[in-house]
């Protein structure tokens, strides 16, 4: 047993090995001092989200984000708060105008993250986060949350270039299913082409058109790369807005489409497109650039199915759990009968369905 | 503006001091802001000199609705808000949570899924138990010391579940059909180590405490809970286990794949704050028997049950009840599915901590002030669970 106070002995004995260990050992001193030292924080570490966008010229345009209201909805505390952009003729620019987060109220539990089918809000990993006040510091918006994919690739390198990977084969596969596509009706009617081209909804403006460039400026010229790539990106556009102001439609290449498709010059040209003749598995109206009406237009001889799925918000964002085509079919056959799911198409869409199923109900 | 417990208890006389010096009881409101009630709770105390003569929790500074929040949402709106139950063991809440669910949709985990579950929830256990020691000796006096050295190493295995999870302690890491980003194989190594190295600690942290005599006066016969008693107010835990009830919910069970491990469950026989003090440490050891085992047998495969939707994720109609063996006892999550099944009609959680607070002035009946911090330390509640 040995003799009273043995147990206090012998604790005494622990904590000066622990004292004098402490100096030595790395073990036995976890402290760091911490404005001077940091500790690296692990790459999943998360702390509030963020919005990426892929091209520091033109943060806006490719951002990544649909405005689709999915986080919105899922995020558990209710923090996320989206107005999507519309231009003025009330046309919805498949993007956020006011995307804010509450990061008082954010509890950074990574499900906006998860939910998003669009990889476009991610996890920061920024502690801190101090401010002077307590009300309007601490709601984050549009400006402060976007972040180029090049500080995503830095803080989480792995997960990140994981989406890259996964990002540019879904673009793949997306230009390859949309070049036999264009090709077709681009040889019936030439005018078709323009509406016909599936989405893309936000090209990269500068990969596609580096090569036209290059004959503009001489390789001699005295830039410096990134004054070569903006002034290349820039003439570019200028060639372009030029190209389509003139309106010579049927010259301009496929991939550009979509983005004169937004401008007043080039929606005329939507709406005089005609309606008829879609070939299996190519709808005219899956193209989030246009307005509803004239998706509808176009899907006016359509089946049902068809016409339903016009009235969709045609991101293909998965918020009501299908793609556009498969809720419209869903509806259509009866296997859905909730027709409020679709988020980014809001109150419009919800209402428009109700109409056409109406409609339906009574012919 | 107290009002007075229980009328009858109000005025006692020491015994043999009849007539000599009339004494009053006193009533002496402990917390809600006070540092060894280990949050916002409040003990109404009726004192006889310095001996407990009655004794009244308060509870619901921290209610936050969480059963009615959930209700509101969807099924996985909540896993997050299961980690503030019990902030000190997100793992096990997540997993209560995904097993109710996952009975109620009867979900079936991957088996390396399963195995990554035992070994999170048993670090879990590891780090609660430790530093639940290192309060209790806190409110015993010993200030700092133990509390720290608990500290450096719970310092270790957070690190490993920011690494793997993202967060050191709202780890959200637990997803209906297992779990949400898998455990890297350097993660793995990282857990070997802190299994390899935790034995060391707690043979020194035992050599601290466990023969220490200071300990010893200030423990033992401090606070007995008979096991009738134990059993009746439904007990569980390492409570209930100090107190001599066999009764431990990863052998009965034999939830995820508990079955497959070979480990005691450690039964204490008085039933006062020592046993419950040892019971803990013995506990950590069997943990750390289980981690062994678990991180030697851990099979490939997906991490996550690939038919699960992460949206739109809907149940049939009907009710489940799925448990878990939490580091406090036995933690439950009661639900009910019905039509639409988009978020549960009922939610309830079962939680150890504020049932077993329920026994604390039969524990504290007839001992002195200071003994009612160590056995309330020695409960060890976690008000984000016991006010919900």
């Amino acid at each position: 047993m040995g003799f009273i106070g043995k147990g206090l002995f012998e604790g005494m004995v622990v904590t000066a090995r622990n004292f004098v260990g402490s100096y030595f050992d790395k073990e036995r001193l976890v402290t760091v001092q911490y404005p001077e030292e940091r500790v690296q924080t692990p790459e999943n570490s998360r702390t509030f989200p963020f919005l990426v966008y892929d091209d520091d010229k033109d943060r806006i345009g490719t951002m990544r984000c649909v405005a689709c209201k999915i986080c919105e909805t899922e995020c558990p505390p209710q923090c996320i708060y989206i107005v999507m952009d519309r231009d003025e003729k009330g046309k919805p620019q498949q993007r956020p105008k006011v995307f804010d987060i509450d990061i008082s109220v954010c509890m950074q539990c990574q499900i906006c993250v998860e939910v998003c089918p669009f990889e476009a809000i991610k996890m920061d990993n920024d502690y801190e986060k101090s401010q002077y006040g307590r009300f309007n510091e601490l709601v984050e918006h549009l400006p402060d949350l976007l972040k180029s994919n090049e500080y995503y690739n830095k803080i989480k390198p792995t997960e990140a270039s994981a989406v890259d990977a996964k990002l540019k084969a879904e673009k793949e596969k997306k230009a390859k299913k949309a070049a036999p596509a264009a090709a077709k009706p681009a040889a019936a009617t030439p005018k078709a082409a323009a509406p016909a081209t599936p989405s893309a909804p936000k090209p990269a403006p500068v990969a596609t058109t580096a090569p036209a460039a290059k004959l503009v400026i001489p390789d001699d010229a005295p830039f410096s790369p990134e004054q070569r790539q903006w002034l290349s990106g820039f003439l570019s556009a200028v060639s372009v807005g030029a190209a389509s102001t003139t309106s010579a439609a049927p010259s301009t290449p496929a991939p550009t489409a979509a983005a004169p498709a937004a401008t007043p010059a080039a929606a005329p040209a939507a709406e005089a497109a005609p309606a008829a003749a879609a070939p299996a598995g190519n709808w005219p109206w899956h193209d989030p650039g246009l307005g509803m009406q004239q998706r509808l237009d176009l899907a006016k001889s359509a089946p049902l199915a068809d016409k339903l799925m016009a009235a969709m918000a045609q991101t293909d964002c998965h918020a009501c759990g299908y793609d556009c085509r498969g809720y419209a079919d869903a509806i259509a056959s009866g296997a859905e009968s909730d027709l409020s799911l679709c988020l980014p198409g809001e109150a419009e869409t919800a209402n428009m369905l109700k109409k056409l199923m109406e409609e339906a109900g009574k012919a | 503006m107290i009002q007075p417990l229980t009328e009858d208890k109000r005025v006692t006389l020491t015994p043999g001091s009849e007539g000599l010096i009339e004494t009053q009881t006193l009533e002496v409101s402990i917390g809600p802001q006070h540092p060894s009630t280990h949050g916002v709770f409040r003990m109404d105390c009726v004192l006889d000199g310095e001996t407990v003569v009655a004794l009244k929790p308060v509870m619901g500074y921290l209610h936050r609705n969480h059963e009615q929040l959930a209700e509101r949402m969807a099924w996985l709106g909540s896993m997050p808000y299961t980690d503030r139950l019990d902030y000190f063991n997100s793992m096990t809440n997540n997993w209560a949570y995904a097993l109710a669910v996952e009975k109620l949709a009867g979900i079936k985990v991957p088996e390396h899924a399963e195995y990554v579950r035992v070994i999170m929830s048993e670090l879990t256990r590891i780090l609660n138990h430790s530093c639940v020691i290192g309060f209790m000796l806190q409110d015993l006096g010993a200030w700092g010391t133990p509390l720290l050295y608990a500290f450096r190493e719970r310092e270790k295995i957070l690190d490993l579940f920011e690494a793997v999870s993202g967060s050191r302690m709202m780890c959200n890491y637990m997803r209906f059909g297992g779990v949400r980003v898998d455990m890297t194989e350097k993660d793995l190594a990282v857990a070997r180590e802190i299994v390899a190295r935790f034995p060391r600690f707690l043979d020194e942290f035992e050599k601290l405490l466990t023969t220490n005599e200071v300990l010893l006066a200030r423990t033992q016969r401090i606070g007995i809970l008979p096991k009738e008693l134990a059993v009746n107010a439904s007990i569980s835990g390492p409570m209930a286990r100090a107190s001599g009830v066999e009764y431990d919910i990863r052998k009965i069970d034999n939830y995820g794949v508990y079955g497959r491990f070979d480990f005691r469950v450690p039964i204490g026989d008085v039933g006062d704050v020592y046993d419950r003090y040892y019971i803990r440490v013995l506990e950590m050891r069997e943990s750390i028997r289980i981690l062994q085992q678990a991180l030697r047998d851990i099979p490939s495969g997906p991490h996550v049950a690939p038919e699960v939707k992460l949206r739109n994720f809907k149940i049939p109609p009907g009710d489940g009840y799925g448990r878990v063996e939490a580091p406090k006892g036995e933690l439950g999550f009661y639900l009910v599915s019905d039509e639409g099944g988009k978020q549960p009609y009922r939610y309830h959680v079962r939680p150890p901590s504020f049932i077993n607070l329920t026994t604390l002035e039969d524990m504290c009946l007839g001992h002195k002030v200071a003994d009612v911090v160590i056995i309330l330390g020695s409960i060890d509640i976690v008000l984000g669970e016991v006010d919900r």
